[in-house]
């Protein structure tokens, strides 16, 4: 088997877990806070066998928005964290002026190469527009407030660029623009 | 030269790289499916249903089902938050007495419920039908083709099963269809 998949496999375990730990925290939290009555349902309708079933549209609505957003905030986070460090990582390599700027701010140790490579921010990259379409689907559907569904949209295109973006630095590396070498 | 430890190791190695594709699409595609599956809803998208339908009040009806001679081709349909439609079809039949249990109803809520029924067949064919509830009986249609509204109280938490019960004096040739409604308060 290979090393790439191996660790592809290995990257993608903890989005997958935090984002059903999201939607299932986003559901619990709010209904144990405000006491909100709920019942769970199990009856075949399509893909789904399960029911989290509350009394009013209402409060669905606003359940769903809360969960959707701990979701979508338990994948992005991490994803700019890894876009963001990388970039920084990358820029520091070319540009001494990036070196100064992170001293001042005295931020120097978390530029590191460690936990940060172009497959890992790829993985986390895709969860977050997978969890982007799913939050964008409620919305259209009303089942979500709009600027959730708007904040993911911004996001997942960001984070897009950033996959983008830190790919281009990566071959970069491989096969440099000439204008670098005079 | 690759020894045997490491062939081993390299086909062992090839076997899996499908299967660990399939797992990492898996990765993608079950979080997916929870999350689309924990989406909440409202309590009043349950009510879509058509056969074991629940009623606002959660006053929850289900066909008994199961096959009968005589009562066949049995339909419970929803026709709007209070009211369904139950028909079915009465096969030909020697002079005798029918019954089957047709309907389920359990009452889940916290108030007494009411059920109204009304019931006909399209031609008469000099037969009784009644509704058999806790051993007693409610008379829906006489040999004479009349008609009669009955009413029973459910109360909470209470299940009955509802009996469909028919008589008559002499063979019925021809099948007919019978329908009843039902309504909640």
């Amino acid at each position: 088997m290979s090393k790439l998949l191996k660790r592809a496999l290995k990257i993608s375990l903890t989005p997958a877990i935090l984002m059903v730990a999201g939607k299932f925290l986003g559901i619990l939290i709010p209904t144990l806070m405000f006491d909100i009555e709920f019942a769970v349902q199990n009856e075949m309708i399509g893909i789904s066998s399960i029911q989290i079933l509350y009394p009013n549209s209402a409060t669905t609505l606003f359940i769903n928005s809360i969960s959707n957003l701990v979701m979508l905030v338990l994948i992005a986070v991490p994803t700019i964290y890894l876009i963001i460090k990388t970039s920084l990582y990358q820029s520091t390599l070319q540009n001494p002026r990036t070196i100064v700027k992170i001293t001042k701010l005295n931020i120097l140790n978390w530029i590191t190469k460690k936990n940060s490579s172009f497959l890992q921010i790829f993985i986390w990259s895709s969860f977050l527009l997978v969890t982007a379409s799913i939050i964008i689907v409620h919305t259209i559907q009303n089942m979500t407030y709009t600027w959730i569904g708007v904040s993911s949209g911004v996001m997942a295109f960001f984070c897009i660029w950033g996959t983008m973006r830190t790919f281009e630095l990566e071959i970069a590396k491989i096969y440099p623009e000439e204008k670098n070498y005079y | 030269m690759e020894t045997r430890k490491e062939k081993t190791k390299r086909i062992f190695g090839q076997i899996l790289e499908p299967f660990a594709l399939g797992l990492l699409a898996l990765l993608f595609i079950l979080p997916a499916i929870t999350v689309i599956n924990l989406t909440p809803i409202t309590n009043e998208l349950k009510k879509l249903n058509v056969l074991g339908v629940t009623t606002q009040g959660d006053v929850v009806i289900n066909l008994v089902g199961g096959s009968h001679e005589i009562f066949t081709e049995e339909i419970l349909n929803k026709i709007d938050d209070e009211g369904y439609d139950y028909s079915v079809r009465l096969n030909k039949r020697g002079a005798d007495s029918y019954s089957k249990p047709i309907l389920k109803i359990e009452n889940r809520t916290e108030e007494a419920a009411k059920i109204f029924f009304f019931g006909q067949t399209l031609t008469n064919t000099n037969s009784t039908i009644s509704m058999i509830i806790d051993k007693e009986h409610f008379m829906i249609q006489n040999s004479k083709g009349e008609t009669f509204d009955n009413e029973i109280e459910i109360l909470p938490g209470q299940n009955i099963t509802l009996f469909l019960a028919l008589e008559n004096l002499s063979g019925i040739q021809f099948s007919e269809i019978f329908d009843l409604s039902i309504k909640i308060r």
